[in-house]
């Protein structure tokens, strides 16, 4: 098996888990806060139900983001210099985006 | 929020993922739209909740696009420093650019897709492609193949004109990040016609970068407050089953009478939002 396909491999795996966890935690956010609506009940889970919907969401947008975490991690054990710097420049590209959208958030409003 | 209103928003992306999938698109085209127009959310809000609805599809249809070797993980990486810079400006853009530019801006795209819909796609003859021209194309070993189970063997292709890919990539990320839209619609025909990939590869390379090139501004987008739990959660479950539930149909359904029922679903929303844009409500 070549080494180009073993990593599609290990990103097909990434991509088949990642996905079923991150549904189900949403899923799971919204289902306690259906049944906490519909039978009066109050955070089934011990902490705001939202959070649990959140913690989904933030982990559907982290797979990619993985995604390109190992393949920087595949090229740089690879010794494959060419495509790891790519790799890592749209890993710093995303995480700038990150932080502009941070400071935004904490730039005073007109 | 309403449990009826997320349940509306469930809908809506379900059928809107299931209607994307059938024709190898993300759902982003349909949702902002929708969200905006007829569940009256704030345009930024709706951005927001189609980026997510865009990685989940992208992410739920990947690993099948991968184990069959569709996928051109290399020249995608390569790609992505382009979508990715792109989005990062757009990020930088969508907050200063006025709303009403962006309803024109999405009609526009529904038109342009609508364009590229009513086009039928076609693999570039080999004997009309040059040879690559870049040394650094065989360098980074972006050439490759796939097992074409309708022909029954391996297809091999070059990649090539990288340079003017790149250019058209750049694009790609600015239009995603401003819109909420994963840009297949630009993505594809730049993979298609510039860079004279075969369908399949450009298609699964595509579904591949737009995740990538949504969680750029995702980032930005959920920092800055834009993505609101009770609207991007029930499309982003939504989006997953719709992105199941396309790709079943689409082996049961005539392709040309989906076409034609897509032009005109993209044609009205397109019509809506230039009314939107000059201040007409129907």
């Amino acid at each position: 098996m070549s080494r180009t396909t073993r990593l599609e491999d290990l990103l097909a795996a990434l991509f088949r888990y990642g996905t079923w966890l991150a549904s189900a935690t949403i899923g799971l956010g919204f289902a306690l806060m259906l049944i906490d609506a519909r039978f009066g009940t109050r955070n089934l889970a011990g902490f705001p139900n939202m959070w649990i919907a959140t913690t989904g969401i933030v982990l559907l947008i982290l797979l990619p983001v993985l995604s390109v975490l190992l393949m920087l991690l595949v090229f740089v054990r690879d010794g494959n210099s060419r495509l790891a710097v790519p790799a890592g420049f749209v890993l710093a590209v995303i995480l700038s985006g990150a932080v502009l959208g941070f400071r935004a958030l904490l730039r005073p409003g007109p | 929020m309403a449990s009826g209103l997320m349940l509306w928003l469930f809908a809506v992306s379900v059928a809107a993922s299931a209607l994307g999938g059938m024709l190898g698109m993300a759902s982003g085209i349909f949702i902002v739209p929708i969200l905006t127009m007829f569940g009256h959310i704030e345009i930024h809000t709706a951005i927001g909740a189609s980026l997510i609805s865009v990685i989940a599809c992208s992410c739920g249809g990947a690993p099948r696009l991968l184990r069959s070797r569709l996928t051109n993980v290399r020249l995608a990486i390569v790609l992505e420093t382009a979508t990715t810079m792109g989005a990062l400006t757009g990020v930088l853009l969508a907050g200063i650019l006025p709303i009403p530019f962006l309803y024109f801006l999405f009609a526009a795209i529904l038109f342009l897709s609508a364009q590229q819909m009513l086009a039928r796609r076609r693999d570039p003859s080999p004997a009309t492609i040059p040879a690559p021209d870049r040394p650094w194309i065989v360098a980074l070993r972006l050439d490759s193949s796939y097992p074409d189970r309708e022909l029954g063997r391996e297809v091999s292709y070059r990649v090539h004109r990288v340079p003017l890919g790149l250019i058209l990539m750049f694009g790609a990320g600015l239009i995603s990040a401003l819109l909420g839209i994963g840009s297949g619609v630009l993505k594809i025909p730049a993979m298609d016609t510039a860079m004279r990939l075969p369908i399949k590869v450009s298609s699964a390379t595509s579904n591949f970068m737009i995740g990538v090139t949504a969680a750029a501004s995702a980032g930005a987008y959920f920092m800055r407050g834009n993505i609101v739990t009770a609207v991007a959660g029930p499309v982003a479950l939504g989006s997953v089953l719709g992105a199941i539930v396309g790709a079943r149909v689409l082996t049961i359904v005539s392709n040309d009478r989906l076409r034609f029922l897509f032009v005109i679903v993209l044609v009205a929303l397109g019509i809506q939002m230039l009314f939107t844009v000059f201040g007409v409500h129907l």
